[in-house]
C-alpha cells in the first residue's frame, strides 16, 4: 500500500474535513476565516516540504505567495481571463522565478541560504512598490474579477470555501505522493545528515530543487487564490510579515507532517479573530497563545497529536516481506585505482601524491597516526572533498570530478566515524533510504530486508535509529551502506566503541562481504580488530604512504613502527 | 486510534464558533487600523467615531463595536466580513488606510453600506463607487494647499520632498509634485522612504546636496518626527511644510520645541489650535474620555459619524437612505462645512499650521477654503 493512501493520508484527511464540513454550517464570516485557513494551508504546505521535511530555511515564501498573487490578479484585472487560466499562469510564472533563483540561491547552506531568499522577497517587495505602472505601487491593484470556475461565478462564500479547499485537498494528495516511500526517508536522511545521504546515492541537489519549486508552486497558488478572494492585490501580500505567519502556522501546527501545517493555518488564522472583543489587547492575547503551544508543543499540535492518539507513530512502517532475496551484491572483479592525490588545507599537506590501488575480494587497512590524512582520503574517495590533484578511476572511469551521489550509484559507499544519529527514521526506515534507487519499491523493500536477515538488527526494525546502542548503531551504518550495492566499500573506523565481541561479528561479517566480491578499505585504530581482517595494511604519515603490504610486513617497517606503533614497541 | 474521533470532535468544536445574531439596535462597526504603523490616525479614527455615537445614545439607540484591521487589505476584508455577518450595519467607520478602502470598497458597494473615512488617497474616490463618503479633505485639496503654502507663503523655488512608499506616500508625492510644477516650482529633490526606515540621514545628505530652499515631507507620523530630529540634529534649519501628520499632537510630542520651529503642517483642522467654543468643548471631552489629545482624524471621524447620525434623525433608517441622505446633504461639522462633490469627497477646506518653537501647540496661519470649488 503507498502512502497515498495510509493512514497519515487518511488523518490528514479527516483533519481537514471535519472542519471543512463544519465551515459549510457557519455564515458567510465563518466560511471567510475558514477559506483564508485554506488558502494559508496551501502556502504552509509548500513551506512544510522546503522548511519541515527538508530543514532548508527558505524565507522567501512569503515572496512566492505575493507573486502567485500578483501573476494572477494582473492577468485577471488587464486581460479577463478565467480564474483557473490565471492560476496556471501564477503557477508556471513563480515555478519558473523560483527556478532562476534556485540557481544561485540552493548552492548556499543554512544562515546564507536563509538570508539570500530574505533578499530576493526584498527584492519583490521593492518592484511591487515602485513599479507603479505595472503593480499599481502601494496601491496595488484592484478590481480583481470574483472567482469562478469553467465560466460560472462562484459569487456564494460557500462555493468559495469549497473550491479553496478542493484545491487544498489536491495539494495535500501531491504533497503525500511526493514524499511516498522510500522518498519520504530519503529525504529525512538528507536533512539530518545530508554527508550520508550524498553518499548513499541520494541526490541532494534534485531534492533541494524539487522542493524548492515545489513550495514556490504551492505559494503561488496559495497566493492566486487569496488575491481573487479579497479583489485586491498589495505590496502586502510580499511583505515580511506574510512570510512570519507562514512560519509559525508550519512550525505550531506541527513542521514535520503535511497535517501540521493544516492546523497551524485553521489555528492561526483564526486565534485573532477569537481575541478580536480585546480590541487592542488581542495581539498580546494571540502572542500568548503562540507562546503557550510552542512550550506545550514544542513539535507542533500534530506532533503532540501523535505522541497522545497515534500511539505508534512513524511513516508507512512496513511489515518485512517473507520472500528470499537474492545476495546483496552481485559485484564482478573491479577496482579503484588513485593517481598522484594530493590535498592542501591552507599551508598543511593532508595528501601528497598518493598512489593506492584497491580490488575485488580484497581488504585493505589503513592505518597512521592522527592527522596523517586517513579521513581525507576516504572523504576525496566518496566525493565529499574535492583533491587539488591526482586522478580516482574506477573501472576504467575518471570519478574525481563526479559528484558524491553519483559515485554513489557507481558502486562507492562508506560508513563515517560518527554514526548516523537521526531521530525521524527506524532501523528499516533508514536502511530503506539508502536503497539503489536503480530499482523498483518493491525491489527495495526486499533488498532490506534482505540486508537486514543478515544483521544484528533483524529484531530491530522499528527501532528509532537515535535509540539504538553503539554498536548497532555501527551495524546501521553498515547496513546503510551495503543497501547501495557496493563495489567498493569504505568504513570509518567501523570497530570504535565496540566490544571485543562486537568487533568479532563485525570482523567475521566484512570477510563475508569481501568474498561476496566487495572490496573494503578499512580505517581504524585497534590493530586488535584490523589486522587480522585485513589482506593488505597500507601505513600513512603526513599525507604519503611510508609503508605497505601484508600485514606482517608493515609491522616488520621500522618507519611504520616508529610512527604508529611508537618506539616501545620496537 | 481509539481517541482519534475524540480528539477530532474536540478540535472540531474549537474551530466551530457561533455568531451572535443581529441586533435590532442601529448597528455602526468601526473598522479602524489601531495596531501596526497607522495605530495613530486608526486610535484617532476610533475615538473620534467613538465620542459621537456615544453622545448620540442619549437619543438613539446605536450599537457599535470597534475591530482592528491592522495594516493588510485582507484583515480589513475579514473585519468587514465580520461586520457585516454580525448585523446591517447602516454605516462603517471605515479605515485611513487607502489599500484597505479599495479592498472594502467592492464589498461595500454589493453590501450597500456606506463607508465613512477619513483615508487621503485620491483613487478611492475616482472609482465611481457610490457608497464612500471621505470627511478628511482628500490629497487633491490638500496637496494643492500645501504647494500653495509653500509656493505663494513662503516663495520656495527649490523646494525638495521625502515621501513614504505606501499608498499614501504615493498618492500625496502625485498631487503635490503636479501642484508644485503646475505653480512653476518643480521639485529638485525627491525620495520615497519606507515606514520601516528609521535612519533618514542618507536622505537628508543627499536632500541638502540638492541645495532645496524649503523641505516638504508627506510621511506617516513616526516617520515624520524622525525626519525633522534628524534634520534639525544635522544642522539642517531650512523651513519644514510636512504632511497632516505634523498637525497630529501625538507627532509633536516626539519631538522637542526647539527642533518644531520653523515646521508648518498641512491639515484639516488642527482642533487643539482652535478657539470656537464647541471645538473647546469637543477638545476638553475628547482628552477627559480618552486621556489624549484629538487631532483632524479625529475631528473628520467626529464630524462624519455626526452627519450620519444627522441622518439617522432626520428618518433615514436603512443603510441606502443614509448613504442617500449623505450624498445629497450638506452639513456642518465642527472642521468645516461638508457637502459630496459627487464622487464622495466631503471636505473641501484645508488649513495650514505653523509651531513657533515654543510650544507643541500650533498655530492656525492659513486657511484654504473651498479649494476644490464644490461649493461654487
Amino acid at each position: 500500500m503507498s502512502s497515498l493512501y495510509s493512514r497519515d493520508f487518511i488523518v490528514t484527511l479527516i483533519i481537514i474535513l471535519i472542519p471543512l464540513c463544519l465551515a459549510l454550517n457557519t455564515d458567510s464570516y465563518g466560511q471567510r476565516i475558514m477559506t483564508l485557513s485554506g488558502i494559508y494551508a496551501i502556502a504552509a504546505m509548500g513551506y512544510h516540504l522546503i522548511f519541515g521535511r527538508l530543514g532548508a530555511l527558505s524565507l522567501a515564501q512569503g515572496c512566492f505567495f505575493g507573486l502567485g498573487a500578483y501573476s494572477a490578479g494582473l492577468i485577471g484585472v488587464h486581460f479577463g481571463l478565467s480564474f483557473l487560466t490565471c492560476l496556471l499562469f501564477a503557477v508556471i510564472f513563480t515555478a519558473l522565478v523560483s527556478l532562476i533563483i534556485a540557481l544561485p540561491v540552493l548552492r548556499l547552506e543554512s544562515h546564507y541560504f536563509a538570508l539570500a531568499t530574505l533578499g530576493i522577497a526584498q527584492v519583490a517587495l521593492l518592484i511591487a512598490i515602485n513599479w507603479t505602472e505595472v503593480t499599481g505601487g502601494a496601491n496595488g491593484t484592484y478590481g480583481i474579477p470574483q472567482l469562478d470556475l469553467f465560466g460560472v461565478e462562484l459569487s456564494s462564500s460557500n462555493d468559495v470555501l469549497i473550491l479553496v479547499w478542493v484545491i487544498l485537498i489536491i495539494i495535500v494528495s501531491l504533497t503525500f505522493w511526493i514524499m511516498r516511500a522510500p522518498f519520504n526517508y530519503q529525504v529525512t536522511l538528507l536533512k539530518d545528515t545530508p554527508e550520508v545521504a550524498a553518499s548513499s546515492g541520494i541526490d541532494i541537489g534534485r531534492w533541494r530543487l524539487t522542493f524548492f519549486i515545489m513550495s514556490a508552486i504551492f505559494g503561488a497558488t496559495a497566493g492566486a487564490l487569496q488575491a481573487y478572494t479579497i479583489g485586491v492585490v498589495s505590496p502586502a501580500t510580499l511583505e515580511f510579515q506574510v512570510m512570519v505567519s507562514i512560519l509559525a502556522m508550519t512550525v505550531i501546527g506541527g513542521k514535520n507532517h503535511p497535517a501540521g501545517a493544516v492546523i497551524g493555518a485553521i489555528l492561526l488564522t483564526h486565534l485573532p479573530e477569537w481575541f478580536r472583543f480585546l480590541e487592542t489587547h488581542y495581539l498580546i492575547a494571540y502572542g500568548a497563545a503562540l507562546l503557550c503551544t510552542i512550550i506545550v508543543a514544542p513539535s507542533g499540535i500534530f506532533g503532540l497529536f501523535e505522541k497522545f492518539i497515534i500511539r505508534n507513530p512513524g511513516y508507512d512502517v512496513k511489515s518485512l516481506p517473507s520472500k528470499e532475496n537474492k545476495a546483496v551484491s552481485d559485484a564482478n572483479s573491479t577496482s579503484l585505482e588513485i593517481q598522484g592525490l594530493s590535498k592542501t588545507y591552507g599551508g598543511i599537506k593532508a595528501l601528497k601524491n598518493l598512489n593506492m590501488t584497491l580490488t575485488s575480494y580484497q581488504i585493505v587497512g589503513l592505518v597512521g597516526p592522527n592527522g596523517s590524512g586517513k579521513s581525507t582520503l576516504i572523504n576525496i574517495i566518496s566525493g565529499l572533498q574535492r583533491q587539488d590533484e591526482g586522478t580516482i578511476e574506477l573501472d576504467g572511469s575518471f570519478i574525481e570530478n563526479t559528484a558524491s551521489y553519483k559515485r554513489s550509484n557507481r558502486g562507492i559507499a562508506r560508513t563515517y566515524q560518527t554514526s548516523l544519529r537521526s531521530s525521524d527514521l527506524n532501523v528499516y526506515q533508514a536502511i530503506l533510504a539508502c536503497s539503489s534507487n536503480q530499482h523498483n519499491l518493491k525491489h527495495r523493500h526486499n533488498q532490506t530486508h534482505a540486508i537486514l536477515r543478515n544483521s544484528r538488527l533483524i529484531s530491530k526494525t522499528e527501532i528509532m535509529v537515535g535509540d539504538l546502542s553503539t554498536a548497532d548503531a555501527r551495524e546501521l551504518d553498515l547496513c546503510m551502506a551495503l543497501a547501495t550495492e557496493p563495489k567498493i566499500l569504505l568504513l570509518d573506523e567501523p570497530a570504535a566503541g565496540l566490544s571485543s565481541s562486537e568487533q568479532r561479528f563485525l570482523s567475521t561479517k566484512i570477510r563475508h562481504l569481501a568474498q561476496s566480491g566487495i572490496s573494503i578499505l578499512i580505517v581504524d585504530h585497534s590493530m586488535d580488530f584490523l589486522l587480522p581482517v585485513v589482506d593488505r595494511l597500507i601505513c600513512l604519515d603526513q599525507g604519503s604512504v611510508v609503508a605497505e603490504g601484508v600485514p606482517a610486513k608493515v609491522l616488520a617497517d621500522p618507519k611504520a613502527l616508529k610512527l604508529y606503533f611508537g618506539n616501545a614497541r620496537s | 486510534m481509539i481517541k482519534l474521533p475524540k480528539f477530532l470532535t474536540i478540535f472540531a468544536m474549537i474551530v466551530l464558533f457561533p455568531i451572535s445574531a443581529e441586533t435590532k439596535e442601529t448597528y455602526i462597526p468601526i473598522l479602524v487600523p489601531i495596531t501596526g504603523f497607522l495605530s495613530l490616525e486608526g486610535t484617532a479614527q476610533r475615538n473620534g467615531a467613538i465620542q459621537a455615537l456615544d453622545e448620540a445614545s442619549s437619543s438613539l439607540k446605536i450599537k457599535y463595536e470597534v475591530s482592528d484591521t491592522s495594516t493588510s487589505p485582507e484583515i480589513a476584508v475579514t473585519a468587514l466580513q465580520r461586520a457585516l455577518s454580525r448585523g446591517k450595519p447602516v454605516a462603517i467607520a471605515a479605515p485611513i488606510f487607502g489599500t484597505q478602502m479599495l479592498a472594502m470598497l467592492p464589498i461595500a458597494k454589493r453590501a450597500g453600506v456606506p463607508l465613512i473615512t477619513v483615508s487621503g488617497t485620491a483613487k478611492l474616490t475616482e472609482l465611481d463607487n457610490p457608497f464612500i463618503f471621505r470627511f478628511f479633505p482628500g490629497d487633491a485639496v490638500v496637496k494643492v494647499a500645501h504647494a500653495r503654502y509653500v509656493t505663494e507663503v513662503l516663495r520656495a523655488k527649490r523646494p525638495a520632498l521625502l515621501y513614504q512608499t505606501t499608498a499614501y506616500g504615493q498618492s500625496g508625492y502625485s498631487h503635490l509634485s503636479k501642484a508644485l510644477r503646475k505653480a512653476g516650482v518643480p521639485l529638485v529633490f525627491e525620495e520615497a522612504l519606507a515606514p520601516s526606515v528609521k535612519d533618514m540621514l542618507p536622505a537628508l545628505t543627499k536632500l541638502r546636496a540638492s541645495k532645496p530652499d524649503v523641505i516638504l515631507l508627506h510621511l506617516h507620523s513616526t516617520p515624520t518626527a524622525l525626519a525633522i530630529r534628524q534634520a534639525r540634529n544635522s544642522g539642517i534649519e531650512l523651513p519644514i511644510v510636512a504632511g497632516s501628520a505634523m498637525h497630529q499632537p501625538s507627532t509633536a510630542k516626539l519631538l522637542k520645541d526647539h527642533q518644531l520651529r520653523g515646521v508648518c503642517a498641512e491639515t484639516a483642522a488642527s482642533p487643539i489650535s482652535e478657539t470656537h467654543p464647541k471645538l473647546i468643548q469637543f477638545t476638553t471631552e475628547y482628552k477627559k474620555r480618552f486621556q489624549t489629545l484629538p487631532d483632524a482624524f479625529a475631528l473628520a471621524q467626529y464630524d462624519g459619524m455626526n452627519m450620519v447620525i444627522t441622518a439617522l434623525r432626520s428618518g433615514a433608517k436603512t443603510a441606502m437612505d443614509i448613504r442617500n441622505w449623505l450624498a445629497t446633504n450638506t452639513f456642518n461639522g465642527l472642521a468645516m462645512k461638508y457637502k459630496s462633490d459627487g464622487k464622495g469627497n466631503m471636505g473641501h477646506d484645508a488649513t495650514i499650521v505653523c509651531y513657533d518653537g515654543t510650544t507643541k501647540t500650533p498655530k492656525i496661519t492659513k486657511k484654504y477654503l473651498n479649494v476644490d470649488g464644490t461649493f461654487n
